[in-house]
């Protein structure tokens, strides 16, 4: 059954909308935690921000390309994305962390936990798609990369100097040989 | 015959099959596993890649957001460290702040650049009778680079007529030269988005922001964006030449 949007949701579209007012009502309530815990943690003021922003983007991401729905409160759900981020980062600096994995977030539902995982799983695998993409042909890489922009495909159709026709006949065809690349890797 | 599926999957989607074939496909779906998978995973692929390679103004829209909010937020001035100085130390502390912020409002190392480029733009108005208007004034003090007399006026004829593009333009223009550059980008970028006469022109204004910053990967980003037959193409080349 589908689990029930939570009233948080409206911080997401407060981000896809670029709500100067909500997204600062989350820095106000998250902002602060998120840096205590990267200062504590070998960071600094700097990464704190970086990490905060990269989560933000990520969360906007999923909205506006996933169609992520909140089913869990945003702050821990926020929270637990950075933390992962942090700890992430740390593992790449082979430092090692001074908070054991999550173990201060005892207090947190299942459901934030199933959606900071989900989101961290569909970021990976859009990177995956991304390296897969980058093995195309440089015409396939090209047409792809026109159609993805978000203009009018008429207009990416004129902009590459061919029909509308052929053009959707070769994106399908380009499409199609990402596919079974990003297949043949997941066999 | 899988790959088959995956091929017809695209076309699918792709809207490269005709009534009929549209019409078969759609009728397996029904009960083709398989081809549902398919589908499922075509569309889980494209909206990826959307992802990482969309142009998405929107996106754009709140990273700057997000920067100024951080500059607000994370501050490292939070630390409780308070070092005590001694005079000697003051005194040459003091020297080098003012050696600093000099080189910073004198900024050597991008002057020939943006000083070349950045072509302070002019407002023009149409004449009409005698009176003075706001836009009328708007326009002296702006062309005189009083952006922030400028920008009072501006503010107030973009309060009352927000989809004037013009206005739009000069006002986000006077935004950046006056230090408000997050509110002057939006509003660039805004233009950028929309078809008026000033859509180019705002690309330009928003790789000059850059440029001022030294982020030459930003300005070079937003340059590529002018299109042949916009006024400001020739000047863009150039400049993409020189960067």
């Amino acid at each position: 059954m589908a689990k029930k949007v939570h009233d948080d949701q409206r911080y997401l579209i407060a981000l896809l909308n670029n709500e100067v007012a909500l997204v600062n009502e989350i820095y106000k309530k998250c902002a602060g935690k998120v840096k205590s815990f990267v200062l504590f943690n070998n960071g600094s003021a700097d990464d704190a921000a970086d990490i905060f922003q990269e989560a933000l983007v990520d969360i906007y991401n999923q909205a506006k390309y996933k169609g992520l729905q909140l089913t869990c409160p945003f702050e821990p759900f926020l929270l637990l994305v950075c933390k992962r981020k942090w700890l992430n980062e740390l593992k790449k600096r082979a430092i090692s962390p001074v908070t054991k994995n999550e173990d201060d977030l005892l207090h947190i539902g299942e459901d934030t936990f199933e959606q900071a995982e989900a989101l961290a799983l569909q970021k990976e695998q859009a990177n995956l798609f991304l390296r897969a993409f980058e093995q195309l042909g440089e015409r396939c890489k090209e047409i792809i990369r026109w159609s993805m922009k978000g203009e009018a495909q008429e207009k990416v159709a004129e902009t590459l100097g061919v029909t509308y026709g052929y053009l959707r006949k070769k994106k399908s065809e380009c499409m199609a040989s990402l596919v079974k690349l990003i297949d043949r890797k997941n066999d | 015959m899988t790959e088959d599926k995956i091929l017809w999957t695209a076309q699918y989607v792709e809207g490269d099959l005709s009534d009929s074939e549209r019409l078969e496909f759609e009728s397996l779906l029904v009960h083709d596993q398989e081809l549902k998978q398919y589908l499922a995973d075509y569309y889980d692929i494209h909206s990826s890649l959307q992802m990482e390679l969309a142009n998405d103004v929107g996106r754009a829209a709140l990273v700057e957001t997000l920067r100024s909010l951080n500059t607000e937020h994370f501050e490292e001035a939070a630390s409780p460290k308070v070092l005590k100085l001694n005079h000697r130390l003051k005194w040459i502390s003091a020297v080098a702040a003012v050696l600093v912020l000099g080189m910073l409002v004198w900024a050597p190392w991008n002057d020939d650049l943006y000083q070349q480029f950045n072509g302070a733009p002019q407002m023009s108005v149409a004449e009409r009778g005698a009176e003075k208007t706001d836009l009328d004034e708007a326009a002296a003090l702006f062309n005189d680079k009083k952006y922030a007399d400028a920008k009072v006026v501006l503010a107030k004829l973009h309060v009352a007529d927000a989809r004037n593009a013009m206005i739009s333009y000069y006002y986000a223009v006077a935004l950046v030269e006056t230090g408000e550059v997050a509110r002057g980008r939006l509003l660039l970028e805004e233009l950028f988005n929309g078809q008026s006469v000033y859509k180019y022109d705002a690309v330009y204004a928003l790789a000059m922001s850059y440029l001022k910053e030294e982020n030459r990967t930003a300005c070079k980003f937003w340059l590529e964006k002018i299109s042949k037959d916009a006024a400001p193409y020739q000047k863009a080349q150039e400049l993409l030449g020189k960067l």
